[in-house]
């Protein structure tokens, strides 16, 4: 066998301009196969991230049906059972009640409706990133009754200044009317311009004392160290809270399909781009395998005629096809790994008035980061030692069946 | 030389004969030129198929936008680009004899609305709303509201009845019928509120239509946020996508001075921008897949030259000029990719006509409702993908015969004819 895996290898550099040329187009595919993968997996990470850090949390629990709802009437009392629970999972790196609702938002002659959230400030710092995007003012200072933050288009949308008296309009849990000033004491800067003229954060205390909520609460929001713990961390979860009726634990994806949806469909488009560059470097590869083969007919002829079995030949031909692949495979690697590895230290700022606009739209920062999982070099490898192994039967079927006598006749 | 050479060279490409000894050439070794062909027919034509699927989601994503929601012009009082509200008004008769006087140049059609933020509430929940009052008439001929309800009936006259979003109804737990109040704030600063019937439910693509919009009939709003006589917007569309710039500048002249008349993407610049990005990245990714290409095309004619040195040298011997001899390299390189770019028409045109009743993407319809994408996307070739493919494969040609080409010029006729 090793004699066969020489002649290959000799084979494949008989003719250095042409092996050469493969080699790089086979180079050329697996760094733009590799980089773009990780272009694309560490934006979607970083999609997930930021969304999840400002909404959802990487996994929640509410009662049951307020997923579906998001209406008062379904809530959640922090007590011991899910205190145990939370507790007893080590992956919770910290956990925030909260309560959600929606207001009327009236100062001087304008009025806006917003998103209305309750929040435990001190635990919601540890698990939203909303404390580090006040762009003016304090997050919900301690000490200090009845504040609210809103998000920077909304203050502007209603004039308001920081330190001005914003009337909050909504209906409470018991259904009655509730109206009361709150004292706006900072603003938030934030990636989605939906929630930045639609958000308005008060503590959970406030909340609850205007929605009339004693101390129920809508979702307790979980932050675990990646979203790739979540699905891990959310059976943990459900088996601890088997016994607490009308729990449930909802994972990002659960929250919030559309953005899990949303990358579904961005990586099938992805996938189909680069499929068909491999498969065009394939057709790069047949070539060069099956006009090396037509060159050597003579010479398969001769070789059977001296009593090489024909499957000696076929494994022959076949192992050129996989050298080839293997050089370009090893160089793509070798260019497209260090590369990969400097855009994740150096991401790259999106600059421009449409690509900020555009990575607004999807609720991300305007930088591209790069992510290498474990699963993309060897996916890269397997697509194209695949593509070159597909590629290589024709011509290790045409080499094996060359006639003897043809070809000694030739001669 | 160089001089003459590029005469020669250029002048070889408009002789017939050129183009003839291409073409054989290339059908010496029809398996080897078979293979090429296949490659760019079956590359180009799978990447034209999945770039005529993207274009069709952002096309539709725009298309959707304007018949939905922006209609190709509106018209709003000054400072509404900037902070909008219920204070920022037109008045409603000499807006409408703007655009209702003598014809006005590709006008379809138009309607007034009168908009305000408010708060949805039912027995079971508060949503923050965007409250449109509209003319039910006007506005079918506008956007596709009316088309878009689903359950209960579309409004008529001025009846207390309000349409609602399937996301909208789901989450204030009503359905047709159901009773709903309504507060949003008046021009005067109050709070003033209104109890209306679900006369509707309606589904767009869009979530912020679905989620957070409530139509009510035009005169309700207007007494309701006490706009006497005012309307907060005026929504135009335009018979053209093309006729859009000229409709906005004689609607502009038309109007009172002072008050914003702004297209489609003025008023929403990220969807022109996506358009945009969109058709730039459809060059890269056709360049990325016919640079992977020329190291095909490049190896096919290198071996194609080498196999033909003698014959090569023979001909220069005899006196042909080394710029025809490299017009006949181009000319094969150009052939075979014509011919694949050709192929790969044939296969993308099929394929988008095979797909022309549309892809169903329900399955992920919410993420890309939320991108205001519709579930079922029927791909588009815009010309621009007619016109890329050719002008990269035209470059790519030229630059993959460029090393073959020389090494036939370089060929040594002494040496050659020894050979033979």
């Amino acid at each position: 066998m090793t004699t066969v895996l020489r002649l290959a290898w000799r084979n494949v550099w008989r003719n250095p301009r042409r092996t050469g040329l493969t080699v790089a187009a086979t180079v050329f595919a697996v760094y733009l196969v590799v980089v773009f993968v990780a272009m694309a997996d560490g934006s979607h990470s970083k999609m997930i991230e930021d969304s999840v850090r400002i909404q959802s949390g990487h996994v929640q629990l509410a009662a049951d049906g307020y997923l579906e709802n998001r209406t008062l009437e379904y809530f959640l009392e922090v007590d011991d059972t899910i205190e145990k629970a939370l507790a007893s999972a080590p992956e919770v790196e910290a956990w925030a009640p909260r309560v959600n609702s929606a207001a009327l938002l009236s100062f001087g002659a304008s009025t806006q409706g917003a998103i209305l959230i309750g929040v435990d400030p001190e635990r919601e710092a540890r698990v939203s990133t909303l404390f580090d995007r006040v762009s003016a003012g304090a997050f919900l200072p301690a000490g200090q009754e009845r504040s609210l933050v809103l998000g920077e288009q909304l203050a502007k949308n209603l004039g308001a200044e920081l330190g001005d008296e914003i009337l909050l309009y909504s209906m409470a849990y018991t259904l009655q009317n509730a109206y009361e000033l709150f004292v706006l004491t900072g603003t938030l800067k934030l990636p989605d311009a939906s929630l930045e003229r639609g958000l308005a954060v008060v503590t959970l205390a406030d909340a609850q004392e205007f929605l009339a909520y004693d101390n129920r609460v809508s979702e307790i929001a979980l932050r675990t160290g990646s979203a790739r713990q979540v699905p891990a961390l959310t059976r943990e979860l459900e088996a601890a809270l088997a016994g607490a009726s009308g729990v449930r634990v909802h994972p990002w994806n659960e929250v919030m399909p559309e953005i899990e949806q949303f990358i579904i469909v961005d990586d099938a488009g992805m996938y189909i781009m680069l499929l068909i560059l491999v498969i065009v470097v394939g057709f790069g590869i047949l070539n060069t395998i099956l006009m090396s083969v037509m060159e050597r007919q003579q010479e398969f002829g001769a070789m059977l005629a001296l009593g090489l079995r024909p499957s000696r030949i076929f494994a022959m031909v076949y192992a050129e096809s996989m050298m080839l692949a293997v050089v370009g495979l090893g160089i793509g690697l070798a260019l497209a790994y260090p590369t990969v590895l400097w855009f994740i230290g150096h991401p790259i700022p999106l600059t421009g008035e449409g690509m900020e606009a555009m990575a607004q739209l999807v609720a991300m920062e305007p930088v591209m980061t790069f992510e290498l999982r474990e699963t993309t070099l060897p996916g890269a490898t397997i697509t194209i030692l695949g593509v070159a192994a597909l590629a290589a039967f024709y011509p290790a079927v045409k080499a094996s069946r060359a006639r003897p006598v043809d070809a000694l006749r030739s001669l | 030389m160089p001089l003459a050479g590029v005469r020669d060279f250029a002048g070889s490409l408009f002789l017939t004969t050129t183009w003839r000894m291409a073409v054989r050439n290339l059908f010496r070794n029809p398996r080897r030129t078979a293979v090429v062909f296949s490659a760019i027919a079956i590359g180009l034509g799978g990447l034209m198929i999945a770039m005529a699927v993207n274009y069709g989601m952002i096309f539709q994503m725009v298309e959707l936008a304007i018949q939905n929601e922006l209609g190709h012009i509106q018209v709003h009082g000054a400072g509404w680009s900037a902070k909008p509200g219920v204070e920022i008004r037109v008045d409603e008769a000499s807006t409408i004899q703007g655009v209702s006087g003598a014809a006005l140049p590709g006008l379809r059609a138009w309607a007034p609305r009168v908009r305000g933020e408010g708060l949805a509430s039912s027995a079971r929940g508060n949503v923050g709303i965007a409250l449109v009052a509209i003319d039910p008439e006007r506005e079918a001929a506008v956007t596709g509201i009316r088309e878009a309800v689903f359950e209960g009936a579309y409004l008529e006259g001025n009846e207390r009845r309000a349409l609602v979003g399937d996301r909208l109804a789901r989450r204030l737990h009503v359905d047709v019928g159901d009773r709903i109040v309504v507060s949003a704030q008046d021009v005067a600063g109050d709070l003033t509120g209104e109890a209306f019937r679900v006369g509707g439910v309606f589904r767009t693509a869009s979530l912020e239509l679905d989620e957070r919009t409530v139509f009510i009939p035009i005169d309700r709003g207007k007494r309701m946020l006490g706009m006497n006589g005012d309307i907060s917007e005026l929504v135009v569309v335009a018979e053209e996508q093309e006729d859009v710039d000229e409709l906005r500048a004689a609607l502009a002249k038309r109007l009172p001075g002072g008050l914003e008349v702004r297209t489609w993407s003025e008023i929403r610049p990220l969807l022109q921008y996506m358009v945009d990005v969109f058709q730039q990245m459809g060059w890269i990714i056709y360049a990325a897949i016919f640079v992977a290409m020329a190291f095909g095309i490049a190896n096919v004619l290198l071996m194609s030259v080498y196999e033909r040195m003698r014959e090569i040298g023979i001909m220069m011997a005899i006196g042909m000029k080394p710029g025809r001899m490299v017009g006949t390299v181009v000319a094969e390189s150009l052939c075979l990719t014509l011919f694949g770019v050709a192929g790969g028409f044939a296969v993308g045109l099929g394929g988008v006509a095979l797909l022309s009743d549309g892809i169903d993407l329900s399955r992920w319809a919410e993420g890309l409702n939320a991108f205001g994408i519709p579930a079922q996307i029927v791909p588009v070739i815009p010309e621009n993908d007619l016109i890329a493919p050719v002008v990269v494969a035209v470059v790519t040609a030229l630059i993959a015969s460029l090393w073959p080409a020389v090494r036939a010029v370089r060929s040594r006729p002494a040496e050659a004819v020894r050979h033979v």
